[in-house]
């Protein structure tokens, strides 16, 4: 009984001064902010917060990482939290806690745009400027949304890739991920136009959502192609499922057989390029699309226009559509066996 | 009715009690619905049967299958532990980044991850049995604790280019021998095991004992908390185990979803195959026919071209019958 006692009491410790610290680490944080109000109108006073969907996977952490460069060049303070898993709920958290913060620009990469976005009016209300990328919440409030692509770019270059391996004819079919993400589903309604409308010989016989889960979209893969015998292509349509349907592919010993294409981040999709599971990934430059959401940012802060085309650092082809408030980072990047080993996420 | 002839069957009675028939009613109505299912998928889609899908659906239903021999013991000792997905995740990056950084090989990698389980589900076993707090709480919360050291660990990125030391528990050539997923052949092996351990050991009558009314079987003399101590330990060994088997049939990209939702599929699958929720009942061979039929399920939806989503709505409906008619027999059980 003592042992067990104490055992809970080292526990119950232990829990009291991991929230303490947490606390402490938060308080921390916007201090650093507040402290700099001496300094008096300029950008230097200029808070910046990023609420990704999800914090702690390296596609986010790359744009963090794009964000943090940005601020330490322009010189503005830059925030950076996200929920532990892709949840609407505990995001819609954060965004509370930075509308307390008083924060003067609030990015969000929402991953529920109609939640979302009540909480986007309440912090205009509390006189933060609100803006979306990555993911955009259009019946929002936002005054700005920061594009990674145009949703007939990378449309189209995930179909184009995929015809290119399978000789522009063939049965395939698509490997989705969250069914309510407005990117993913504004993709693959412009790939099922582009596919009909322009190789007329090739079909996508299913759309499959396995959320974010690998596993569970290389089971799905494998259901696939077992389902129909005559398949010879698959679309990984986010990170998670585009290394997972090439893994189908290998584990079924069909290289060569079945081609994929996907939308995976060039680290993880690297062995698959080389071992021709995949022939191609298409992404953006992430670390410059995190450049850019940060410069956009300061530009929202201070209240300045944004010109039609824009270079900020590593965004060299960035395009403004005033009429949408829509920054578009460039066409995509395609990831080969040649270049994957250039990006270290 | 003599007095004689009312004995005798109440002897009868009684011996019959002692042990449970062999195949429970739950077993054969599930070893019916997925007989029928593969019949059903099987001419609806050609390619079913062939050895190239249902291989791969066994390699999904392994890891599932495993945790969910530890688990039924757990629900059997009246206990639970959601933490097993967190267990799952720790195990696995711990082990995948030393495949990565150390190079392991096979042995000493599978070693790895099945102490780092162990001693995961041990720290629940010694909070469950010793602390007197309901066992979901304490795995509730030691989910959340081990989700952060698995956070730990990943550091913000995922584990990149794996190398195929699992691959003999993969989906690939390697992982098969004459058509038989290793993975599926040590989980049936596993079961077996259990279903002996269950059936004909004290220990393994002890803990539906403790399930069913732990004062009892303390005063009966049954060290209620070391065996307690020891289902929690086992449940994360196994879950180890399963770890190994979830990077084999990942990609050569680890990213710190692994193991999200898994307490919940392997619950599904031991509540689905007929073990009482309440404790004192339930059986490790129901538990196997469960996670195969909810793999069967989710894998036939996508073969047969409907809705993926509908697999939620059968999982949830096999849930409701299952648990309906435990409710049912229970009652039935009190009233004789």
């Amino acid at each position: 009984m003592r042992f067990k006692r104490k055992v809970m009491g080292a526990l119950a410790l232990a829990a009291t001064g991991a929230l303490v610290l947490a606390g402490c680490t938060d308080r921390n944080d916007t201090g650093g902010g507040d402290g700099d109000t001496n300094g008096g109108g300029d950008a230097s006073d200029v808070t910046v917060a990023f609420v990704p969907k999800l914090q702690g996977i390296p596609y986010f952490e790359a744009m963090n990482t794009g964000g943090q460069a940005a601020a330490d060049e322009l010189g503005f303070n830059w925030l950076y939290q996200g929920p532990t898993t892709a949840d609407a709920a505990a995001q819609a958290d954060i965004v509370r806690s930075f509308i307390q913060q008083g924060v003067d620009v609030l990015f969000v990469a929402p991953n529920d745009p109609d939640s979302m976005a009540p909480l986007l009016q309440e912090a205009q209300d509390a006189g933060i400027s609100v803006a979306t990328t990555d993911t955009d919440a259009p019946d929002s409030v936002r005054e700005l949304f920061v594009n990674q692509a145009g949703v007939e770019g990378v449309a189209h270059a995930l179909t184009d890739e995929l015809m290119d391996a399978m000789g522009g004819e063939g049965k395939y079919a698509i490997v989705s991920c969250g069914e309510t993400a407005a990117n993913l589903n504004a993709w693959i309604a412009v790939q099922e136009e582009y596919t009909a409308s322009d190789y007329p010989d090739a079909e996508i016989v299913d759309v499959v959502y396995a959320g974010e889960d690998q596993a569970q979209a290389t089971a799905m893969a494998t259901d696939l192609m077992n389902a129909h015998p005559d398949l010879t292509g698959l679309i990984g349509e986010c990170t998670s499922s585009a290394p997972g349907v090439a893994q189908a592919v290998e584990d079924a010993g069909r290289i060569g057989e079945v081609h994929t294409v996907g939308l995976g981040t060039p680290q993880s999709m690297a062995p698959y390029l080389e071992s021709g599971s995949s022939a191609a990934s298409v992404i953006w430059d992430v670390e410059a699309l995190g450049y850019l959401t940060a410069w956009a940012g300061q530009q929202l802060a201070l209240g300045e226009e944004i010109p039609a085309e824009v270079q900020a650092g590593p965004a060299q082809e960035a395009s403004y559509d005033a009429d949408t408030s829509e920054l578009l980072l460039g066409p995509p990047l395609i990831v080969t066996d040649e270049n994957a080993g250039d990006y270290d996420y | 009715m003599s007095e004689s002839a009312v004995k005798t069957q109440q002897q009868r009675v009684n011996t019959r009690k002692i042990l449970p028939p062999f195949v429970t009613g739950q077993e054969i109505v599930l070893i019916g619905v997925i007989v029928v299912l593969w019949v059903i998928l099987g001419l609806t889609t050609p390619a079913f049967l062939a050895a190239g899908s249902v291989g791969p659906l066994l390699v999904q239903v392994a890891p599932i299958a495993i945790i969910g021999v530890g688990m039924t013991f757990v629900i059997i000792t009246a206990g639970i532990d959601v933490s097993v997905g967190s267990i799952v995740m720790v195990a696995a990056v711990v082990t995948a980044r030393s495949l990565v950084e150390f190079g392991l090989p096979f042995w000493p990698a599978l070693l790895l991850s099945l102490l780092v389980g162990a001693a995961l589900g041990a720290l629940n076993g010694v909070l469950v049995a010793y602390g007197r707090v309901h066992a979901i709480i304490i795995t509730f919360g030691t989910m959340n604790l081990f989700r952060f050291i698995g956070l730990q660990v990943f550091g913000s990125s995922t584990v990149n280019n794996m190398p195929p030391t699992f691959n003999f528990f993969g989906r690939g050539d390697a992982g098969s021998t004459l058509g038989i997923p290793h993975a599926f052949a040590i989980a049936v092996v596993i079961t077996a095991i259990a279903w002996w351990y269950l059936r004909y050991t004290k220990g393994g009558r002890s803990l539906y004992a403790i399930g069913g009314n732990a004062h009892a079987a303390r005063l009966a003399g049954i060290k209620v908390q070391p065996r307690i101590l020891m289902v929690y330990a086992l449940t994360g060994l196994l879950a180890g185990l399963a770890a190994c088997m979830t990077l084999a049939a990942g990609t050569s990209t680890l990213d710190q979803s692994v193991g999200t939702g898994r307490e919940l599929q392997v619950i599904a699958a031991v509540v689905i195959g007929g073990t009482s929720i309440i404790g004192g009942r339930g059986s490790v061979v129901g538990t196997l026919l469960g996670a195969l039929l909810v793999q069967t399920v989710s894998s036939g939806v996508v073969q047969l071209g409907w809705p993926s989503q509908l697999a939620f709505f059968f999982v949830g409906l096999f849930i409701v019958i299952a648990v309906g008619t435990d409710l049912v027999r229970e009652r039935a059980r009190r009233r004789s």
